[in-house]
Formats: C-alpha cells, structure tokens, sequence
C-alpha cells in the first residue's frame, strides 16, 4: 500500500511548531517545580526590562499600570537602540566582531544565567554534587554549548536541543519579572516586532535585506530543524513544497484567485497549487540547485551543508551513487528548515544590563531554503506560558493553544506573502486574550460544574 | 507518593489517549495539526459557553435544575459545534484529495479518513480531560488530597479523573461515529451521537445526590462502552464493505 499524503503534509509545520512545543513545556515545568521552592517572598529583581519602576504587591492598579508601561517602553527603546547598533556594525562589515560577541553571548548566557538555574535546581530538589564536579559539568555544558551552536561538523540534534535550551534559560529568567511588567512587556514587544520587520526603515527589516543582498546568513544564531525521523527521497512534497512553491507563485495565483488566498483558514495553499505534477519536478530541481548555489556562495555555511550541495549540484535526484546516508541527508533538504534566531541573547550581568540585547527579533521568513523562526519567538511565547502556569494549568493550556495557533497562522500567512513577517504579534496577541478569557471567564465556570462532578 | 499520585491520577485520565496519540497520531504531522485545531475549537466553544453562564455563576449547589438547563445548553451548543467541524472537514477532504491527485499519490484510504476523524474526536476528548479533570489536578500534586461531601468514599481527584476518561472515551469515538454516520448519510448514527453525549451529561447529574457518585460512574461507564461497541461494529463493517468492494 503506497504511503498516504497524510504523512508527508505538515511536517514542515509540525518541525516547528515542536521544538517551540518542547521549549514551552520545559518552561512550565521549571517554573511549576522552582516557584513552589521559594514563593512569592522573593526579592524582585532589578533588569533592564524593570528600569523604570518596581513592582510591589501593595500598590495601586493605576500606579502598577503606568509603572508596567513605562517599563515597557523603556525596554522596548532599549531593544530597537541596540538593534540598530547592530544593524550599522553588520552595515559597515563588523562581522567578525558580531560573530565573537555572539559567541561570548551564547557563553555568558549558558554559564551565568544557566548556571544560576542550574543551582536552584540542584537546591530544591538537593541532590548531592560537590562544587568542583558541578563547575567542570557547568563549564563543559558551556563549552560544548558554544561550539554546537556556532560551529559545523556537529550533529544537527546538538544544536537544536542547545538552542532550545537557550530560549528556556532567557525564558526562565524573564518569569521573574513581576506581573504586569510582563503582560505590558509581551503586548510592547508584539508592537514592536510588528513595526521592526514590517515598517519601511525598520531594523529587523533593514537586517534582512542587508544580510540577503549580501547572501550572508544574518548575523545572529541559527537554528536549524531537520527531521529527525529518516526519509527516503519518495517522501518529499509535503507542505513545505506546498509553501516553496506558493511562495514562488504565490503572486500570480494571487491574482488568479483572489478569494481563495485571503482569509481561508488552513488550506490556501492547497488551492494556491494548481500546477502539475511535472511542473512541481521542475521546480523541486530548480530549488536544489539554488539551495546548492546558496551553499557554495554563503560563508557561514557548515561542511554538511557544502558536502550536499556539492552533490545536489553534480548528481541531481536519485542516482545510485549516493551512499544511504547521503541519500537520506539529500531527501531531508527538501524539508529541511531553518529556524534563525536574530536574537543573540547577549547578556552581561543577571543585575543589571542584563536583558537589554536578548532579544532581537522574533521574525519568520522564506527564503530559498525555507522557513526561519526567530529564537526570540520561543522565548516570548516561552514567558508567556510561565507566566500563565503561575496562575493555573487552565490558563497554561488555554495558552499553549493560542500561541501553537497563532503560530499556524502566521506561517500560513508566511506561504501567502513571500517576505519576512514577525512572528509574535498574532500569537501574542491570541495568548493574552486567551489567558484573561481563560481566567475571568472560564475558569468560574469550568471549576464551578467540575467540583459539583458535573461534566458534559 | 504525592507526586506519584497526581500521575496516576493523569494516567488514568489520559493514559488511553496518550496511547492513542503515540501510536496513531504521532507520526503523522496531519493527524497532529487536525488534532490541536479541534482541541482549539472545543476551547473556544467552552469559552463561549462559560461567558454565556458567567451572569449566573455561581449556581446555587443545591437546586438540581440549573445545571441539568446548563448541561442541555452546552451539549446542544457543542453537537451544533460537530456539524460545523464536520462541513470544514469536508471541504479539507476535497482540497486534500485535489493535491494527492496533483502530486500523483494515491486519495485518501478509507482508513486515513477514519484516522482523521479520530485524532478530530481525540482533540475534543483531550481538551475535555484537560480543562475539566487535570487543571483542578494541581493540588493533588501537593500532600494531602480532597473529599466532597457528596462523594464521600473516594477522593475527588479520582473521581474526576475516572469520570474524565469515561468522557474522553465518548468523544473520542463519537466522532469517528458522527463522521462516518454524515458522510453515509445514516441518521441512526447521526443522531446517536447527541444522544449518548446528552445521556452521559445526565448521567453526571446522579452525582448531585448523597452517594450518587456509586451509582452515576457505572452509568457512565455503560454509556461509554456503548459507544465503544457501536463505533467497531461500524467501522468492521465499513472494513469489511470496502474489502469486498475491492
């Protein structure tokens, strides 16, 4: 029996929306198993994301309101300021300073920031580890931390796991804000990421163009999400090569049919390819070849990426010569994704300064090669998740959808409109919304029927 | 033992799902999307229930007829919620058979079309578990655990948990029932399925007397293996039919 498309459409979707998944649950766990080891009479503490104002229980909703605000706008100035600083290092070829400081980022964040995790872990549930073991497993963990998110030759799984673990430790570090500074943070930081990539001048989008006018990754951490499950070569076409092939033709069955791409939930893309199956052959070669033209152009590329290209570009499709491995790796490009973090966590001290430059942008984008997701998408969606598992598993799971939702959309929108799009506003958005839905309106209700054992 | 507790009290509850999940659903990135959209729509119609009951929140916990009037609106509102999932379904059924047939695959099994239907009914079983079982789960994870005066020879939580798969059962499979009964046309089991989900909200109702709860969980349990039963029954036959067909 020949394999169902049922298999093969979605995985691009499912390989993203996994990872941000796993990033989500850890958070929660973390939060729920270290907020019961020391509640709420711990110190709050002073980042750049609470400049301005700080948070006390005993004040007053107007006071914690404008305080909150006020936090958010100085954040969200200091965000777009260092952005720019960014952007004009990248403009004027600063790359190997970039490249050093990102690196010395990922090694701050990992050993202070997860080392100061690590510790609280270690205290609450006591297990027993003497200091010196601890700093060499911490120093290792750093270690190899930097060098699987920077450099090639490492396994894919590496970097995908040290990448998530990333977005957990910023994210971790984020639900110790208090309250409304967060909730006016994520709303500020959602406006923001909206105007960056889309507004004419805005810096993310500045970036953008900078870096692919140049055919350079851009300069911050990338992510990149293969299939981990093994694919033989019958089993590419699936949406990815539904949104590829939208976003090369998106424009013109735009115009063909306007009503089928505009707010149909789900499925546009379906309609978007009416092209036959020849025409799809084409095309999947054509994008090979540019993913190898890519690879042999781009400086940043890893060796795995060179050893494909260099095949794709003399063998072509299915020939003998491949061995196995190769052919499964060959089979992956197809779906292969990349998710970039334009964040560069860089962080200089827990005290102070410390959350001004983490996050750059939460941003989704095709290119040639597929689908991009910020890294700072999975930590906002990420502290939007602790914060709700503060409150109840309710709002966490009401959440969780929202967010995963949102997320759909704007990958949906993403194979309609070929250009980079920011991914927090929508998901953002639905979180908040469904959070005080959940909690005002739900949750009375839910709890009300439930412990009378009425259910429906 | 408390943490241990508060799993076991998850696994009862959504231990057969979880099972489903990873042996059905997971290794089919469609099946995954079909299943978090339903579990999104079954959220939402909850929401909407609750913000149309919020003005009488709470219900006086001693009078019978408010919650029998809640539990009739809700599975009014959530059957006339199945037959809006079921015309998207029909239109994603289309679309996708247009893109096997340009892609050169073969259409969807029969089988694949069932599987759809589950993992549709798994969402809403799951969100019901979630929603109305594991999120009051929290304390249990805690030491100590609670009674209520109305049930009093078993803990809460396994109460809710027990009473959660029960349901989880019903939508699970009652989906697969409703879809195969609308796309052969068949009203006995299009109307099945309101009945028994009607029958099962009932049911919970047993619970509201002293003691109740001995006797409302085998009823439910009854109505939940019914459902169970009838839904083989007619996917053998559909099977069976499609073999010979072919």
């Amino acid at each position: 029996m020949e394999s169902s498309i049922l298999e093969t459409i979605g995985v691009e979707i499912i390989g993203v929306m996994s990872p941000v998944s796993i990033c989500m649950l850890l958070v929660v766990l973390l939060v729920y198993s270290l907020s019961s080891a020391d509640p709420l009479t711990s110190a709050p503490i002073r980042t750049a994301a609470n400049l301005v104002y700080l948070e006390t229980p005993s004040d007053s909703t107007a006071q914690k309101l404008e305080g909150a605000l006020l936090n958010a706008l100085v954040f969200v100035i200091l965000i777009a300021v260092v952005t720019f600083l960014l952007v004009v290092l990248y403009y004027y070829n600063f790359t190997n300073f970039l490249k050093n400081y990102m690196r010395f980022s990922a090694f701050f964040v990992l050993g202070s920031m997860g080392g100061s995790i690590f510790l609280s872990i270690i205290q609450h549930f006591s297990i027993p580890v003497d200091s010196i073991t601890c700093l060499i497993l911490l120093f290792n963990f750093t270690v190899v931390g930097v060098l699987a998110v920077f450099s090639g030759g490492i396994p894919i799984i590496m970097r995908q796991s040290y990448m998530v673990f990333l977005g957990i430790i910023v994210a971790a570090w984020f639900t110790k804000l208090p309250e409304w500074t967060t909730w006016s943070l994520l709303v500020a930081l959602a406006l923001y990421d909206l105007v960056a990539v889309l507004a004419p001048g805005g810096p993310l989008k500045l970036l953008v163009e900078l870096a692919s006018s140049r055919d350079e990754e851009l300069p911050a951490l990338v992510y990149e999400a293969r299939p981990t499950v093994s694919r033989g070569p019958e089993n590419r076409g699936g949406l990815g090569l539904l949104v590829a092939e939208v976003s090369d033709s998106g424009s013109i069955e735009l115009q063909a049919h306007p009503n089928n791409n505009l707010n149909r939930n789900g499925n546009e893309n379906l309609h978007n390819s009416d092209r036959p199956a020849a025409d799809n052959q084409n095309f999947r070669s054509e994008e090979v070849e540019r993913n190898g033209d890519e690879g042999e152009r781009s400086p940043l590329v890893s060796y795995n990426r060179e050893r494909h290209s260099s095949d794709s570009g003399s063998s072509g499709y299915s020939t003998e010569v491949l061995t196995p491995e190769m052919r499964q790796h060959f089979g992956n490009r197809e779906t292969e994704i990349h998710i970039d973090g334009e964040l560069s966590p860089l962080v200089e001290l827990p005290s102070l300064q410390n959350q001004i430059e983490m996050e750059r942008v939460g941003q989704t984008e095709v290119t040639s090669r597929g689908i991009r997701l910020g890294l700072g998408d999975f930590v906002f969606y990420s502290v939007l998740v602790g914060r709700a598992a503060m409150y109840d598993l309710m709002t966490v799971y009401a959440c969780y959808l929202a967010i995963i939702s949102g997320l759909g959309c704007t990958l949906i929108l993403l194979s309609v409109c070929h250009r980079a799009l920011p991914a927090l506003p929508i998901s953002i958005t639905l979180g908040v919304i469904f959070y005080f839905l959940t909690r005002l309106v739900m949750e009375p209700f839910v709890v009300g029927t439930a412990t009378n054992l009425m259910m429906f | 033992m408390t943490v241990a507790a508060g799993i076991g009290y998850t696994l009862i509850a959504l231990g057969p799902s979880l099972s489903l999940f990873i042996s059905v659903i997971a290794h089919k990135p469609f099946l995954i999307l079909t299943l978090l959209s339903s579990t999104l729509l079954w959220l939402i119609s909850l929401i909407l229930l609750s913000a149309l009951w919020r003005g009488f929140l709470p219900l006086n916990s001693t009078i019978l007829w408010p919650y029998a009037i809640l539990i009739l609106t809700s599975v009014i509102f959530q059957e006339a919620l199945r037959v809006l999932f079921w015309k998207v379904y029909r239109r994603l059924e289309d679309m996708l058979d247009a893109f096997a047939d340009r892609v050169s695959k073969p259409r969807l099994y029969l089988t694949d079309k069932m599987q759809i239907a589950l993992a549709g009914g798994l969402g809403h079983g799951i969100a019901h578990a979630v929603f109305f079982c594991l999120s009051l789960l929290t304390p249990s994870f805690g030491p100590a655990t609670y009674f209520i005066d109305r049930c009093s020879q078993i803990p809460f939580f396994l109460v809710s948990a027990i009473i959660a798969l029960a349901f989880v059962t019903i939508h699970t499979f009652s989906m697969v029932i409703a879809f195969n009964g609308y796309s052969e046309g068949k009203k006995v089991d299009q109307y099945f399925v309101p009945v028994i989900h009607l029958a099962a909200g009932l049911v919970t109702l047993v619970n509201f007397a002293s003691g109740g709860c001995v006797i409302g969980i085998p009823l439910i349990y009854i109505m939940a293996i019914l459902t169970l039963i009838h839904c083989g029954k007619m996917v053998w036959r559909r099977l069976m039919e499609n073999r010979s067909r072919r």
